[in-house]
This record gives C-alpha cells, structure tokens and sequence, in this order.
C-alpha cells in the first residue's frame, strides 16, 4: 500500500493547470479541403464556441481540485475523470467533424492540431502519476486503456472518416497490413535468430573463457556503429556476394531488401541477448547447483533443471530489450528497401505528406509499447513463478 | 581520493608528460587521426572506390565537403547533447531535491518508458510539428537523448547510501555542498554511462536526419541509396561508423579514469 500525502499532489496541478492553458491557447484542429493544400487551423472556442470550450474546460478543474487535497478516494475519481477525457477525445473530434465539415469538400481533412498533443500527453502523464500513487499493479493499468481504445475505435468506425491519418490509412489498408505483418517478421527473424545465435555464444563463453572477451570486444564494437552506416556498410559485399552466387541471389539476397537489414538486426540483437544469458547464467548461485548436485542430479540435469530456469527471467529480459531495439532499426532498414512500417515514414518525408509519416511512426511507437509491455510481464511472471 | 596519492597522479602527470598522455589517450587518438585522413583524403581515393563502382562515372560524394559535413554532424550532435546533458542533470538533480520530490515518480516513469520509443519515430514525429531542417533533428536528439542522462542520473544519486548524505550533513555542509562534493562525484560514473549512451544514439540518429533535410554524413548515403551508387553509401557509413568509433572510445577512457577529477 502507498501512503498517501494529505498534502497537494502539485504534479497533478502543474499538468492539469498547462492542460487548460493549451486548450485555449494552441491550435486543437486544423482542416483541409484535401491532401495538398495545407489546413486551416482552428481552436477549440472557434470550433465549439467560448461557452463549450469553457464548459470542456470542467474536468480537468474537477481533477485539479481532487488534487488539491488529495486522499486516495479522491485520486480514484481523478483517474476515472482522465481516462473519460482519454475516451472522449475522438468523440470531441467527430463533433468538431461535423461542426467544421462542409458538403461541397467531400475530400476534406481533419487534422489533429498541437493543443490535442499536448492534451493526450499531459493527460497519459497524468494517468501514469496517479497509477503510481494509488499503486496500481501494470494490469490494472493496461486495463485503464480499456475503454479509451473502445472510444477511438468506436469514433473511427462511425465518425472520424475525415481524419486525415484514417484517410491515409484508407488509401492503403492492404498496404499497412502486409507492411505491419513484414516489420513483425524481419524483427521476428531477427530475434529469434540472435536468440539461437546468442544462446549457443553465451554457452560457448562459459566454456571457453578466452572467448569471451574477444566475443563482447566485437559485439561491443558493433553494437557503437550507427544503423544506417551497419546498413550501409552491408550493402556492398552482399550486392557482390549475390553477383557472384546465384543461388544466394535466387534466395532473394542482393545488396538492398531484406538480407543486409537482417544481418545488421542480427548484429546488433546479439549483444544485449549474449550479455543477458551469460550473466543470468553465471548469477545463479552456486550453493544452489551444488545441492542439485548433491540430490544426484547429473551435469547436464543440474544444468536444464535448475540453472536454466533459474537464469530464464533475465534472458527473457534480453529478449524484450533486443525485440524493442529491433523494432525501432528495422523502421531505419526502410531506407534500403527491407520494407516494414519505416516506408511510410520515409515516404511522408518525402512527399512531405506528414500523415503519411504519422501513419508509419505511430504503429512503430505502438508495436513497441506493445512488445515492452507483454514481455515484461512474462518476465514478471516467470520470476514469480520460479520462486515458488 | 587522498591528499597523498592525489599529489603523487599530479606529479606523474608532470614527470610523465606526452608520453603518458599519449599511451593513456592512444586508442581514441588513433581513431581520431583515422577519421581525420579519411574526412581529408576521401578525394584523393578515386581508385580504391573504382573497384566499388566500375561503371559510374562519378564515385566521390562532391556535393559537399566531407569536412563540412563531419562538422556538420559534429555541430548537431554536440549542441544537442550539451543541452542534453544540462537540462537532463539538471531536471534529475531538481527532481531529487525536497522541493521538487513529489515530481520524481512520473519523471522516473516518462524516462523508461520513453526510452522504449525508437529515435527514428522521434525523429519523425519531430518533423510535423516543426518542420524540415536542421532545427526539428536538434530538438528531436535533445529530447531523446534526455532520457538515458535523466535515468542515469536519478540511478546514481538515488544509489548513494542514505549514511554517506547524513555523515556529510553531520560535518555541517549545506545542501548545495553535499550535492556538489559528495553527490555528483559519487554520481558521476553512473551519469557518464548515461551520456555516453545519449551520445552513441545521438550519433546515429543524427544521420539518418538526413533524410529530414540535415545535411550532415548521412548524407552521402542517402545520396547513395537514392542514386544506385555504392562508393557514395560506403564512403558515409565508414566516415559515421569511425566517428562513432572515436567519440565512443573517448567515453570508454573517460569512463575508465576520470583525470585529477573528485
């Protein structure tokens, strides 16, 4: 149980009181009769009228004055009071939808303006201060998201077709699927590669200690070049290596695409995945392999009875950093054509269509989250888990 | 330290001059000529690059200079992660401080789970709200690079056994004292390891700011990419792969003695 002050939770104040401050002062949308010409941008009070926009403007006084003198009663309808707001902003976008829409501009978007950033960002804040206060457990948390993606999904489905991310979206559903099902697989290869690759590296350091500081030394070494230089650097030999075999070049090899994306996700993979499983498996206590020992299990028992599972959590944890790491590179391995999420983004730049580049990016930061969050909790579970 | 030995480091420092300097400082220093003849002497290696690219009739990036886009990179990264570094220390050291303690928990938070946003999204989200440049890639570094200095500072004051802080308070230091003789130092490696890691991402994000309209030596690889060439792609990524190298090395000295420091 956390104790809570009775004193102002001031964090909850300064974000709620900046909250209100963007709200009337920034941009919340801005729309546009299509996709070249640049939008309008309008604030809250010119798409609502200073009543509304003033009257919007009450939960988040309610908030700031639960936090004012705050117990735990309080902070609860705080949390409840965020993840409304959380939930009602796409509903608020597909009022502004129809207050702004204008019949003869069947093309027209909405873009989401910098007061409605600074909105989503302050309130998430908000949402992770008070799960820290109230001590809520990571579930719990995921739990609270709950209904704000039903909100989103449920505006999206009905309303928000002139959203100029949906939009983009709609131009290249098949696209997006088949772009987020190629970034899962390369990050997918690649971890479950440097997973084998790294695992067997691990082994071989324990038994050949010369090994290993050979082995870090290059990993060490690999790990400080930049991706797109990695990328760069990879291009060249597997482009002549393909020129020279064909049965590599018929396996799809050549200096772009997906093999020298790979490789440099496999390079970089292996350092956080060898450092992980030598030291778990080195941490184990030794009292503790000596007893198994000592009840007549064999090496080779001691080893995939006792130490692996014990050394399991933190490898897992290798696993979750290298997937996360992966993920991000592998939008970079857009550059040399090894498709993925990252061609939006590095198409929106081009084309200087930043939807097209949010459409990429967003995804990127979700998957992400995504693969923080449940590799951490098996993490969590397998470390409960193998104490009992 | 002691008074003792810390006389005896300074007197070997005389006594051993550019010889000590030199063996201490060498690997950095041998990266660093490496990249330098490189930056320098790219144009005069038309022949080697004749081997990468037989067919094209231009194999050196002539665009720019390779020196100013190495200063370039260099400008970027170093202002970024200046600012980085102060406003990193300087929000952890606020947030450790009695006034601004009821801020630590969510400062701890956004820190580790920002960490999990890769830079390229950053980099690209940096674009929309402020535009092509140079400017949205210093604030996008700034703001990513924050985080590991912001995480490894708070894991470094708040690693400082709680005793050391009240035997200091005991010899009747100030608070202000307390955080520079005791607390920083005490912090200090924990901290480096965090810059370090800024730095190292900066480095690499920074180039692919190239493709937002930066012109620094992710350049010639773009271009490299863009065009079909490949001497233009291998010419970037060795200049990147070796300045990363050599400021990487640096941090590895840095790290491992702190000169006449504490």
């Amino acid at each position: 149980m956390t104790i809570i002050p009775r004193r102002s939770n001031r964090v909850l104040l300064c974000l709620m009181l900046a909250g209100v401050l963007s709200w009337l002062m920034l941009d919340a949308v801005s729309m546009a009769p299509n996709r070249i010409v640049p939008g309008t941008p309008h604030r809250a009070h010119e798409v609502m009228g200073w009543w509304l926009s003033l009257l919007s403007l009450l939960p988040m006084l309610a908030i700031a004055a639960l936090a004012w003198r705050p117990d735990t009663g309080r902070l609860r309808v705080a949390l409840g009071l965020l993840v409304l707001l959380l939930a009602a902003m796409p509903l608020w976008l597909a009022a502004a939808v129809s207050a702004l829409a204008d019949p003869s501009m069947p093309q027209a978007r909405l873009g989401i303006g910098p007061a409605l950033w600074v909105l989503l960002f302050l309130w998430l804040l908000g949402v992770i201060e008070l799960r820290t206060r109230l001590g809520l457990s990571r579930p719990m948390g995921w739990l609270l998201l709950v209904p704000v993606l039903l909100g989103w999904w449920l505006a999206l489905s009905r309303w928000l077709e002139p959203l100029a991310l949906y939009r983009e979206y709609q131009g290249r559903s098949d696209q997006f699927i088949s772009a987020v099902g190629h970034h899962l697989a390369l990050v997918g290869a690649a971890v479950g590669a440097s997973l084998v690759v790294g695992v067997s590296l691990a082994l071989a350091m324990r038994r050949f200690p010369g090994l290993r500081r050979a082995g870090f030394g290059v990993l060490n070494f690999i790990q400080t070049i930049p991706s797109l230089a990695l990328f760069g650097l990879l291009l060249a030999p597997l482009a002549w290596l393909a020129g020279r075999f064909d049965w590599l070049a018929s396996l799809g090899v050549s200096g772009i695409g997906w093999a020298p994306a790979w490789l440099a996700l496999v390079g970089y993979s292996l350092l956080p995945m060898v450092r992980n499983t030598y030291v778990a498996l080195e941490e184990v206590d030794p009292a503790v392999i000596e007893s198994a020992r000592g009840m007549g299990m064999s090496r080779r028992q001691a080893f995939l009875q006792v130490r692996l599972p014990l050394a399991l959590p933190v490898m897992l944890e290798g696993v979750r950093i290298t997937t996360v790491q992966a993920i991000g590179l592998t939008a970079v391995a857009a550059l040399i054509g090894a498709g993925g999420l990252g061609t939006f983004i590095f198409q929106g730049l081009g084309q200087a269509a930043m939807d097209l580049v949010l459409l990429g990016a967003l995804p990127i930061i979700a998957l992400a989250l995504v693969a923080d969050a449940l590799l951490g909790a098996l993490t969590e579970r397998l470390r409960h888990g193998g104490a009992s | 330290m002691s008074g003792a030995s810390h006389t005896s480091t300074l007197h070997r420092y005389l006594a051993g001059g550019w010889a000590l300097f030199l063996t201490r400082w060498s690997v950095p220093l041998i990266w660093l000529i490496l990249l330098l003849l490189l930056t320098f002497g790219m144009s005069h290696m038309e022949g080697v690059f004749r081997l990468v690219e037989p067919d094209t009739r231009e194999v050196i990036y002539r665009r720019t200079s390779f020196a100013a886009l190495l200063g370039q990179h260099l400008l970027v990264v170093g202002v970024a992660s200046l600012l980085a570094i102060l406003l990193g220390v300087g929000a952890a050291i606020a947030v450790t401080r009695p006034a601004g303690r009821d801020f630590q928990p969510m400062v701890a938070q956004l820190a580790s789970i920002g960490q999990t946003f890769p830079p390229v999204a950053v980099l690209a989200l940096a674009v929309p709200a402020l535009g092509f440049g140079t400017l949205p890639i210093i604030v996008a570094l700034l703001l990513y690079g924050l985080l590991p200095i912001v995480r490894n500072t708070l894991a470094g004051l708040s690693g400082i056994d709680a005793g050391v802080r009240e035997a200091a308070r005991g010899m009747g230091m100030t608070g202000g004292q307390i955080l520079r003789q005791v607390e920083l130092p005490l912090a200090a490696p924990v901290i480096l390891a965090g810059i370090r890691t800024s730095v190292t991402i900066n480095i690499a994000t920074a180039a692919i700011g190239a493709t937002v309209g930066a012109s620094n030596l992710g350049d010639p690889i773009i271009s490299g990419i863009v065009n079909g060439n490949t001497a233009y792609i291998v010419q970037g990524a060795v200049l990147i792969g070796l300045l990363a190298i050599t400021i990487d090395s640096l941090f590895d000295r840095l790290q491992r003695h702190r000169p006449l420091s504490t």
